[in-house]
């Protein structure tokens, strides 16, 4: 289960801008975000106050790569430098008896991915800054945003079921839609704080050592036949073009498994992980079983909106309000719905019928190309498409979002339905990537992708085990680090304390994790195992001497 | 403008004249065809079309009429007939002009902007000629034509270019372009004193007799300088005459009671008379089925008789009907017997090799006259052909002016529909499995492809030419050579266009009785095929590359063209959709001819990756397409001799080939490989494309040449579609080969991954030498000398590992590759390369151990 740490004590998560508030007094202006946002400002800035020293400190020796990580008797403080000057810092409690042992690499892979989601609906943290410099546009986007992501259902649908009935409290959530968030209110930073006190009562999903077998930040592909590898790839081109001379960019899911997509790896790895948060059948399914929860705490929720906008309101008169900031929560749950023509809707980006038609309908921005794409989804059963079409190619009057929804009902639905069954047919379930007797994850770093056991497989490794390969994980971790950029080839076996054999391997870019309980007792036959396993599953890619 | 436009800039001029050049080398080479021309005669057709498609459809869409590119026959008949017409002069003569060598690099717009000046003639001219259709004929709206060629004489930059046209039309107005020809020489029979003239359909001879002597040519295949074989026979009237199918007999119908038999070795003579009064005989046939070799067929009915080697006739069955007329063609093996007062109910049977089958009785489609008089139908007005291996009829109803046809099954007549006439005189001919109407009062042909559902014409009707000598090449810029002018009189003799005396032969022979010679229809593809892609909507290829391969005769030239438009329409930017539906065409043709065996690949090629070529050798090829199988229709059990006397006619040698299919590597060499310098900067069409022309091929289950994979990585490395290639290269769309794991290296070296992919690849092949090496090459020397350890790989220069260590300074890994190099190579420690590095250990003082 995913580590649970109440909102209050363990958990803490601020980002800064280092170029904010250098002047005595203004210290308050560095801040952009702070979790737990009703923690009183002193603390705040004594936590802002020490990363930062570390920060100036350690980029007198680094000036690269300052500070990573602070490990104290009780916590870790973990950096991640989000964009020049733009720092996240996450600081987790060590509390070894309730479970919550940490890998430092998984929690920046956290900051690493709420940052990089953020960058694709907001755009750049430094941009917004420079857009509107009194930072509460920054921070009135960050602060609901982050809030919705930490606490996002986990990606496992029963997991999630879980958490609803543990944390009936979760419905409250729904205020999410505040009204005054929609009426394009500012919302300075106490204001806000408002809104990300409905963490409480939430748990939070930080990586702890029972997903050391995942890896976040990469994509799961689904391994495809030829024929039907093909089918896609025609499928792909008839997306390409449906905004006509403009290339569109499109992206195929099987349940929560790429099948196909034309971005680069940086930008599927976010759209992926939006999409399989959001937008999978799964996700939407999710969503659904919990729909009576939620239908049944909405009237909760209509008294929890109108008693926490009334002192917003306040807040935002005396404070000038002449910040009109539409905030957007992209991350907000249960928000999507499939309409009848298969594609997904939601109001996140306001309703459709109000004002220019296009304006609803979500955008995204491309690192790699750094433009502003309509994000289209999709959904014929198991099978989620996202089509991605320039704004300009609307913003320039020859298309309208409608006609191409109606162009790829016409060109496209007739072969998705085809390819969804042909993927079904030739699909292996759930447990299609189980390899018996093995539990691992291998990792290519180069094209960003991952492959693991299924996760109800893991779960029955012994903490022992999974303890001892998170601290293999940290070890390679270390010993990536320290190599830096040369790609080195590294193997280490560890004998856990359960007599299980945990083992890493990592030959340029790919890197594999494997835990092996019923084992024999040497290291040679272990070895062996790991041997037949990369021949067979990873076209012999982690071979060693 | 226009992405056709842009096009025009690839295709220049000179290859036109390049190809027209080298006429001489084209034919003289017979199956090689050297690139450059073939290029050049693509560039040439597919200039003209995009130009005639160009005026039509995109700069001056209301150039003449308001209408929309026409698809039907109604719409062809109609309004926009014109552009039909006025098209195929103009294209035709642009292609002399080319022709004649007048580098006229900007024709294309010239002419355009002309036609654009004109554009008030031009449309007098068209309406004219819509108002005029249902009156075809030849020099239809002369008027009109002229005012149009003389507003366009006035416009200056083409004067050149319309002197031209005019030399090449010596009769203004008729259209000196034609699809449909007759070649010169003829076949003539100049026997003096000749009482009759007569075919044997069966035998494929021609017959002249006289009083006593009979004179046969064999017209399959067709050669007018062929010598008649000659039989002397008894005086006395010839009603008709056949010669037996083993030629060793020869049967005359004497009177109507009277058939006498020769036998040509024996000379003997036998007699067989019917009862007469009561009953005459009509005509008679040899049959090939097993239950009787002769069939006679009487007023009363038809006797089958089984005829001894000694020719001693025994009745074997008698069908007994009423007969007014009957038809019968050795070709179909079927004689339709023609009852009633008006003559139309008819009673058919088929003697082929399975038997004789009884058809259900059927009548034909009359139409009532406004006057009482009840039509009768003559045997004249039933044809019997076959195309694609269906077996049609085709019935004249003059009072409808309509040509109904009706198809034959086994157990079936269905009427299939009708085609509107022009003429009350009508006759049909079929050249490679298309049937040529002939409208003998207007005297034009149209053509009709019955395989495809609507009943279009392929193209607009057009006069049967009389073709010179020269022109053996069928090709349009022999015309120039062509004697036009169907009236003119030439020194071979009279020769008018549809005489009265004209006979047309099964099925693609005309006999003209007058003259005493035999024509043989040809049909000019090129001309029909330029003519189908003006009338075609741009949007039509599919269905024109349909058309082409459908083609048997002129294999090697539907081969071409087919070649042609696949690539003009990937030149031209066609929607992604379109130029899929075009290759799916190809591909499935192709695999059709691979399984029916009939698929040749072209001689004299260098493929590289030799695909299976399934070559049958002409001769026992079926002339018949599968569609023929597919329903249960009546069979034609076609004797083989007679077959391969069908397809072995064609003079041109290049023709060999048997089918026009195109094979996966003659698209990726012809079409893919040669548009791909052009479109570099366009490499995302070119992509899609190629994914669909793999997944044609995938699905159809065929191979495909390694190149088309690896030109498929150098065009997604050249756009940067790097996660693409990925997923191209994971999930085996491109199939891992040696070549594409090299061109995955070389393109890798502007992206790792991709570098990567191509390591992989390697490993995965085991080619274990070229993984090492290129491992090494990239620094990794000790993961290579790992691996060479472990698959025991020692043909990779031990000093490649040296160099990569000592370059890289480091000695502790140079001193541990000696010594797996020496445990490695047997005997390395006897080799220079082993004590030069040794010595550079141990005088660099290292204290390594080795």
């Amino acid at each position: 289960m995913a580590s649970t740490s109440s909102g209050d004590e363990s958990l803490r998560l601020c980002m800064f801008d280092l170029r904010r508030g250098q002047t005595e007094g203004q210290e308050l202006d560095k801040i952009l975000f702070f979790h737990p946002a009703d923690l009183d400002f002193s603390t705040q800035l004594s936590v802002i106050g020490l990363s930062e020293g570390l920060i100036t400190f350690t980029r007198l020796f680094s000036p690269e790569a300052a500070c990573e990580v602070i490990e104290a008797e009780r916590h870790s403080h973990v950096f991640y430098e989000a964009e020049p000057d733009i720092w996240m810092v996450m600081v987790v409690e060590k509390n070894k008896e309730t479970g919550a042992i940490w890998r430092i690499d998984a929690l920046r892979r956290v900051l690493k991915e709420v940052h990089s989601l953020f960058v694709m609906f907001h755009g750049s943290i430094r941009a917004l800054i420079e857009i509107e410099p009194t930072g509460g546009l920054t921070r009135s986007q960050l602060y609901p945003f982050i809030t919705d992501y930490l606490s996002s259902k986990p990606f496992s649908p029963n997991l999630a079921h879980g958490i609803f009935i543990l944390f009936p409290s979760f419905n409250t959530f729904n205020i999410t839609n505040c009204q005054h968030f929609k009426s394009g209110l500012a919302l300075k930073t106490a204001a806000v704080v408002n809104c990300s006190n409905l963490f409480v009562g939430k748990k939070l999903q930080l990586p702890n050592f029972r997903e050391t077998l995942r890896e976040r930040g990469t994509v799961k592909m689904l391994t495809l036949a030829r024929d039907t590898a093909l089918e896609v790839q025609s499928l792909v081109q008839v997306l390409d073009s449906c905004a006509g001379n403009l290339r569109c960019h499109s992206m195929v899911l099987f349940q929560d498994l790429l099948v196909s997509t034309t971005l680069s790896a940086d930008d599927t790895v976010n759209l992926f992980t939006f999409a399989v948060m959001r937008l999978t059948s799964q996700a939407l399914s999710s969503g659904a079983s919990s729909w009576s929860y939620l239908r049944k705490g909405t009237g909760s929720s209509e008294v929890s909106s109108r008693s926490t906008s009334a002192p917003l309101d306040s807040l935002h008169s005396g404070s000038g309000g002449n910040h009109m900031h539409n905030v957007i929560r992209p991350l907000q749950n249960d928000k999507w719905t499939k309409g009848k023509d298969g594609f997904l809707m939601t109001d996140i980006w306001g309703l459709e019928t109000g004002g220019s038609p296009d304006s609803a309908i979500p955008t995204v921005w491309l690192q790699q190309t750094q433009e502003r794409v309509y994000l289209l989804a999709y959904q014929y059963k198991r099978l989620t498409l996202l089509l991605l079409m320039p704004t300009t190619s609307i913003v320039n009057g020859d298309l309208s979002v409608s006609a191409v929804k109606q162009q790829f009902i016409e060109d496209a639905s007739l072969r998705v339905l085809k390819i969804e069954e042909k993927i079904s047919r030739g699909w292996g379930g759930e447990n299609a990537y189980h390899v018996k007797g093995y539990r691992y994850l291998v990792v290519d770093n180069d094209m960003e992708v991952s492959r693991a056991s299924p996760s109800g497989k893991v779960t029955t490794l012994a903490k022992e085990t999974l303890l001892a390969l998170n601290k293999l994980r940290e070890e390679v971790d270390v010993e990536k680090s320290r190599a830096k950029r040369q790609e080195k080839d590294l193997e280490i076996c560890i004998r856990a304390k359960n007599n299980a054999w945990v083992i890493a391997r990592v030959t340029r870019g790919k890197e594999l994790y494997m835990a092996l309980e019923k084992a024999s007792d040497t290291l040679l036959d272990a070895a062996d195992a790991v041997g037949t396993f990369s021949n067979r599953y990873c076209s012999g890619a982690f071979l060693m001497g | 403008m226009s992405p056709i436009s842009e096009s025009y800039s690839h295709v220049s001029i000179p290859f036109i004249v390049s190809s027209h050049g080298d006429r001489s080398s084209l034919k003289n080479t017979n199956h090689q065809f050297p690139e450059e021309t073939s290029r050049g005669l693509f560039a040439s057709n597919s200039k003209l079309l995009r130009f005639c498609l160009n005026l039509t459809l995109r700069s001056n869409p209301s150039l003449f009429l308001d209408s929309s590119p026409p698809s039907g026959f109604s719409q062809f008949i109609g309004e926009s007939a014109n552009i039909y017409f006025i098209h195929s002069n103009f294209a035709f003569s642009f292609s002399n002009a080319a022709g004649m060598k007048e580098k006229k690099s900007a024709t294309a717009s010239t002419l355009g902007r002309i036609l654009a000046t004109c554009s008030k003639q031009a449309k007098d001219y068209g309406s004219c000629v819509a108002s005029k259709v249902h009156e075809v004929e030849r020099d239809i709206c002369l008027k009109e034509f002229l005012a149009l060629k003389n507003c366009m004489q006035h416009t200056r930059h083409l004067s050149a270019l319309l002197n031209m046209i005019s030399s090449s039309q010596s009769s203004v107005g008729s259209g000196a372009l034609s699809h449909v020809y007759i070649q010169n020489p003829p076949l003539r029979c100049n026997i003096p004193e000749s009482r009759g003239l007569f075919y044997d359909d069966a035998n494929r001879l021609l017959i002249c007799t006289t009083s006593s002597q009979i004179f046969s040519w064999q017209t399959a295949p067709f050669n007018p300088d062929v010598s008649p074989s000659v039989d002397s026979i008894s005086e006395g009237p010839i009603l008709s005459i056949r010669f037996s199918l083993d030629k060793k007999a020869i049967a005359v119908q004497r009177s109507d009671c009277e058939i006498q038999l020769f036998h040509r070795e024996t000379k003997q003579i036998l007699s067989h008379k019917c009862k007469a009064g009561s009953e005459s005989i009509l005509g008679f046939f040899w049959s090939d089925s097993p239950l009787c070799d002769l069939a006679i067929v009487k007023t009363s009915g038809m006797d089958l008789f089984a005829c001894d080697s000694m020719l001693n006739l025994r009745l074997v069955e008698t069908k007994k009907v009423n007969v007014n007329w009957y038809i019968y063609t050795h070709e179909t093996r079927l004689v339709l017997l023609a009852s009633g007062l008006q003559c139309k109910t008819i009673t058919g049977f088929q003697l082929s090799t399975a038997g004789v089958v009884r058809l259900p009785r059927f009548e034909m489609t009359m139409a009532k006259p406004e006057s009482n008089s009840k039509p009768i139908l003559s045997s004249g007005d039933v044809h019997l052909v076959t195309v694609y291996g269906r077996i049609y009829c085709l019935q004249v109803d003059r009072e409808a002016m309509l040509l109904h046809s009706y198809r034959f099954y086994r157990d079936a007549v269905v009427q299939q529909g009708s085609l509107p006439i022009y003429s009350s005189k009508l006759s049909v001919s079929v050249v490679d499995n298309l049937l040529l109407v002939h409208q003998i009062d207007a005297k034009v042909v149209i053509i009709y492809d019955l395989f495809v559902d609507s009943r279009a014409p392929v193209s607009a009707p057009l006069p049967l030419l009389w073709r010179g000598n020269q022109g053996s090449g069928t090709s349009s810029e022999a015309a120039i050579k062509e004697n036009e002018s169907s009236e003119s009189s030439t020194s071979n003799g009279n020769i008018v266009m549809y005489e009265d005396a004209w006979t047309f032969l099964v099925p693609d022979l005309i006999l003209d009785q007058t003259n005493k010679v035999l024509w043989r229809v040809h049909l000019d593809l090129e001309a029909s095929w330029l003519l189908l892609a003006i009338s075609a909507s741009s949007s039509d290829r599919t269905s024109l590359l349909e058309f082409l391969q459908r083609r048997k005769l002129e294999a090697n030239k539907a081969k071409q063209l087919c070649l042609g438009i696949a690539k003009d329409i990937i030149l031209e930017r066609r929607p992604a959709t379109q130029v899929t539906q075009a290759i799916d065409v190809l591909v499935t043709a192709y695999s059709y001819s691979v399984k029916a065996g009939t698929f040749k690949e072209i001689k004299n090629e260098q493929t590289t990756a030799a695909t299976p070529a399934v070559g049958a050798s002409p001769d026992n090829e079926r002339h018949v397409p599968s569609e023929s199988s597919i329903d249960e229709e009546v069979e034609m059990n076609l004797p083989s001799g007679s077959e391969v006397n069908m397809f072995c006619a064609d003079e041109q040698p290049e023709s060999q080939l048997s089918s026009p299919a195109i094979s996966p590597d003659e698209l990726y060499k012809f079409v893919f490989a040669s548009v791909e310098e052009l479109m570099v900067e366009e490499s995302e069409y070119l992509v899609a494309i190629i994914t669909e022309f793999l997944r044609s091929i995938s699905a159809e289950k065929l191979k495909v040449d390694l190149n088309v994979y690896v030109m498929t990585i150098r065009l997604l490395a050249y756009s940067k579609r790097f996660a693409e290639l990925s997923l191209f290269t994971t999930n085996k769309i491109i199939e891992p080969s040696k070549e594409v794991a090299l061109q995955l290296l070389e393109s890798g070296r502007q992206n790792l991954r991709v570098r990567k992919l191509g390591l992989d690849m390697l490993r995965q092949l085991s080619l274990h030498h070229d993984y090492i090496s290129s491992l090494v090459q990239d620094g990794y020397y000790l993961e290579a000398l790992r691996y060479a350890q472990k698959h025991k790989v020692t043909s990779v220069r031990s000093s490649l590992f040296l160099e990569a260590a000592f370059a890289s300074n480091d000695l502790q890994h140079l001193a541990a590759i000696l010594r797996v190099l020496s445990e490695l190579i047997p005997g390395f420690k006897e080799t220079s390369e082993y004590f030069t590095f040794y010595g550079l250990l141990s005088e660099t003082g290292s204290s390594v151990a080795l």
